[in-house]
């Protein structure tokens, strides 16, 4: 709870400005595994359910470091940022949930 | 109340930061992020209630190209990074540098949207239309509510543009350069979702 | 910029009162707006449910018709919930929440108005429904098939989507704007944990809203396509599944519930320990209560939907899962009646609501935990059991919490007293009315009595307890009345409520005048304890500290931007209805408002230091 007072005071002296070799490197990243996403559909006669599941395993892994290093949220002060996606997440999950289980039987 | 105490000394490293009307305003936009990763859950959740409605249309994996759909999945991340690099230039108070990777970003944008309308207009050809089914109608809804988020994004872009072309980079405008980059990393990382759930998986 | 004290412009005359209230950015007189535009709606929902009472007080009644009977329940729960709960939680809000956290205003002042005046719009728009002729009959629920156009092919549902839409952009809003507020905005030394309950319950409430209402706008505008598209999410012959709508509906609808009430376990909190001149025992259980609840209220949806057909799997895991919702509801109860316990009680008109609404309030979750159970669920669904119990809950619960915090914070809103004898006479008829009215729903139901029926054949055992059920809805709405002729007769009193009027008062916003002035505090406090200016009382200090020195108090400007995207969007949901060129044109009226708002930069202005001392007396 304290993370809010730093998110308060203006941050001047400590902040370096930063090179953008690590969004590079998040760039890079993003498009390895989009290609890896794309290759594993497009090559086909892969198990199905191992395909699925590697999808969304790198769709999560890719939609992680864009959020951390893009949208900053790994950077201190960014604690109800992360509280306001989470708390969305959870919320998505129960919707993915019903869709899936208890739309049709 | 924090507002002018910079407006008289150089710029800070941090500008959007600088003041309270600032941090407010990346916080609560932010806050609308969450509000909106709900949405789009809701939409993924209809599309993914109705991914095998298909009646009569055309089944996904007949309807989707994937070459199509990886351009446009580059389109949109190399915006991302162009993003970025605006906020970095603005980070050094550069701020030629910080529009012309704006005006790239809105560019790459506008370029996605093309693509996304011409992809459309060739499925509703093959007769895949808003009132096919129960899974066109789902698909379109996903995927034309980020469509819209993009064209709002690209109209903000340049509306910010604009304005820092007439006032400068301030401390009063340097939050709207972040709040509107967040909100387009954010539209990509919907689009990351959009091409596995949707495209992807429709494929496999 | 900061040398001009009045950058706003007062003009004279009744045009210039109408223009500051349509302008004001203020969260105050925002609160005021919201709670005289819900009281509007609430008469509007009571006048629905007394037509309602009347229709069911005999057997074979034909006071009115069936089709305006179904009217009349989609209406008056539509109204209650979304036109009347809602804004009289958001007029609490505002006047408070500021005040209690050491602030000067909302985060986002302009953005406060927004949410007002898109959600009065939207509320607006519905009720012309009853004037277009074209009225919402499918319930408040608007489950499909009924709310498709295969059943109600009229305009009546397009005037409950549309509307419920524009309203709840408003409250999404509201709840991104407090949550912020509350974030940044707390005074130096008021930390989370020294946090009033009524701004923690405020907190949670928000962010409840900011993730559930989302869900209900992805529902609204699936079936607005549906209808107005012929798009296929609910249409079964396409693929479509009606299910759906049920399962995004309850996401949105059972946190709901806990939007609603939370804040009323806020103004609970406060004014039992007020009223007992304790403080609150428990507090931070209190405040993990909350949280909990607001977390498990999101897992619990599918208990509205037992019968669907879900499976024993899913219904076990809904009914455990909403079992569970007891315990944290259970730890509140306790405290409340553990901080009176002991304290020197004061009965008045706010304290004998709140202390009303503790017996009330758990009776209402006592019918919750037994329709939590799914076998017994069948049993109850669609009866009067469940009418009697979201009664209990949300009119004994909530409405009851809400009078008390009327009653605790009028002097505060207004800088005048209700008075207390006709405070405590609404009470009276209001607390017997209540339970007169649905105590005997749930025996009602019980003896199977269905939901949802214009009326019912005679000698069935129906006869006396609806009768009875009828006149305690109309000494409910004789104690309504006499709160609104106190009202009435309140603001023609003079303006000289003091600072404490209550003289026990805890929380910052009792140390600062009666209404307060515009920019809240002349210094910002410094915030020492919690109950913070109980803590300064009791050391002997007159004041608060101050954190920061006196100086020019900045100010945001007043803005008519607000009401005209209201306008916008209302065009454009009879333009969606009625010819889509409307529909463009208030959407382009919203767009071009928001560029506006950001090419213009608001500057605000400053009121000087000297300024506040005069400003206290004329305030």
């Amino acid at each position: 709870m304290t993370e809010n007072h730093s998110a308060s005071q203006p941050q001047t002296q400590r902040h370096r400005v930063e090179g953008p070799q690590k969004h590079i490197v998040v760039f890079v990243l993003s498009m390895v595994l989009t290609i890896i996403a794309f290759a594993a559909v497009a090559a086909g006669k892969v198990n199905k359910l191992f395909v699925i599941f590697l999808l969304l395993g790198m769709a999560i892994v890719q939609a992680f470091a864009q959020m951390a290093f893009w949208m900053h949220m790994k950077d201190r002060g960014h604690f109800f940022p992360i509280i306001g996606i989470v708390g969305g997440v959870f919320v998505v999950i129960m919707l993915v949930a019903l869709a899936l289980l208890w739309t049709w039987w | 109340m924090s507002a002018h105490e910079h407006h008289a000394g150089a710029l800070p490293p941090e500008p959007e930061k600088a003041t309270l009307e600032g941090r407010n305003k990346i916080l609560g936009f932010w806050l609308f992020l969450g509000a909106e990763t709900v949405l789009f859950g809701t939409l993924f959740s209809a599309y993914l209630a109705f991914r095998n409605s298909v009646l009569d249309g055309p089944k996904p994996e007949e309807l989707f190209q994937l070459p199509m759909t990886f351009i446009m999945t580059v389109v949109l991340l190399v915006s991302s990074l162009t993003s970025v690099f605006a906020v970095q230039a603005m980070h050094r108070h550069k701020t030629g540098q910080m529009l012309g990777w704006m005006a790239v970003t809105i560019a790459l944008g506008a370029v996605f949207l093309g693509l996304e309308i011409y992809e459309f207009n060739e499925y509703a050809h093959e007769g895949h239309r808003f009132t096919t089914s129960a899974f066109s109608s789902a698909f379109y809804t996903l995927v034309g509510f980020h469509g819209g988020h993009v064209a709002f994004g690209i109209l903000w872009i340049g509306l910010v543009i604009l304005q820092i072309l007439k006032k400068g980079l301030t401390v009063v405008t340097a939050p709207k350069v972040y709040v509107s980059a967040i909100y387009w990393h954010f539209i990509d990382v919907v689009w990351v979702f959009i091409f596995t759930v949707v495209y992807l998986m429709g494929k496999v | 910029m900061a040398a001009h004290a009045h950058a706003v412009k007062r003009y004279p005359g009744f045009w210039g009162w109408l223009w500051d209230w349509l302008t004001t950015v203020d969260h105050k007189k925002i609160g005021i707006l919201y709670l005289v535009a819900g009281g509007l709606f609430f008469v509007f929902g009571g006048i629905e449910a007394l037509l309602i009472r009347l229709q069911l007080m005999f057997p074979m009644n034909d006071l009115i018709s069936e089709d305006f009977y179904n009217e009349l329940i989609t209406m008056h729960g539509t109204t209650m919930i979304f036109l009347a709960a809602m804004p009289v939680i958001f007029a609490l809000m505002n006047a408070v929440v500021p005040l209690q956290i050491g602030a000067r205003d909302v985060a986002f002042p302009f953005v406060n108005a927004l949410g007002f005046w898109t959600f009065f719009f939207g509320g607006l728009l519905l009720n012309l429904a009853w004037l277009m002729g074209e009225v919402p009959d499918a319930g408040w629920t608007a489950y499909p098939p009924l709310a498709t156009t295969a059943y109600s092919s009229h305009h009546g549902m397009d005037y409950y989507v549309l509307g419920l839409q524009i309203a709840g952009i408003g409250t999404l809003l509201g709840g991104i704007n407090f949550m912020a507020t509350i974030i940044n905005l707390r005074a130096p030394g008021m930390t989370f944990m020294r946090m009033p309950m009524f701004t923690w319950a405020s907190f949670i409430t928000s962010a409840l809203i900011v993730f559930a209402f989302p869900a209900l706008t992805v529902g609204l505008v699936a079936m607005m396509f549906d209808r107005i598209f012929g798009a296929n999410f609910f249409n079964v012959d396409a693929g479509g599944n009606i299910v759906l709508w049920e399962h995004i509906f309850w996401l949105f609808g059972h946190p709901e519930v806990y939007i609603l009430i939370l804040p009323a376990f806020g103004v609970i909190s406060e004014v039992i320990s007020t009223f007992s001149r304790k403080r609150l025992f428990g507090y931070s259980t209190m405040v993990f209560a909350t949280i909990l609840i607001a977390f498990l209220g999101f897992m619990v949806w599918a208990h509205h939907m037992f019968t669907t057909g879900l499976g024993p799997v899913a219904n076990a895991l809904f009914s455990i899962a909403t079992m569970a919702i007891a315990v944290p509801t259970g730890i509140k109860v306790f405290n409340w009646l553990f901080t009176m316990w002991g304290g020197s009680i004061r009965f008045t008109a706010a304290n004998l609501y709140a202390i009303g609404f503790i017996p009330t309030f758990v009776m209402g979750g006592v019918t919750g935990v037994m329709l939590a159970s799914a076998p017994a669920d069948f049993q109850y669904h669609d009866s009067y059991f469940v009418v009697g119990h979201f009664h209990y809950t949300i009119v004994g619960g909530l409405v009851t919490g809400l009078l008390a915090g009327i009653h605790y914070w009028w002097p505060k809103m207004f800088g005048r007293m209700l008075h207390e004898g006709l405070g405590k006479l609404s009470f009276w008829f209001y607390i017997i009315g209540f339970h007169l009215t649905f105590f005997v729903q749930h025996f009602l139901g019980l003896l199977g009595m269905p939901r949802r029926v214009a009326t019912y054949l005679p000698n069935q055992g129906f006869d006396t307890m609806n009768l009875v059920s009828t006149i305690g809805a109309i000494l409910m709405t004789v104690g309504i009345a006499v709160f609104f002729v106190n009202v009435v007769i309140t603001s023609l009193k003079p303006r000289h409520a003091a600072n404490d009027p209550w003289e026990d008062g805890r929380t910052l916003e009792w140390a600062i005048p009666s209404p307060a002035p515009e920019y809240n505090f002349k210094q910002i406090p410094l915030v020492r304890g919690l109950d913070a200016w109980w803590k300064e009382k009791m050391e002997g200090n007159k004041e608060l500290p101050p954190a920061e020195p006196l100086g020019p108090i900045h100010m945001p400007s007043p803005s008519i931007l607000p009401f005209i995207m209201g306008v916008g969007f209302f065009i454009s949901g009879f333009g969606f209805m009625y010819n889509l060129v409307f529909a463009v044109i208030g959407l382009v009226i919203v767009l071009v408002c928001m560029a506006l708002r950001s090419i213009f930069d608001d500057h605000g202005y400053h009121i000087e230091p000297e300024e506040p001392k005069k400003g206290e007396v004329a305030a």
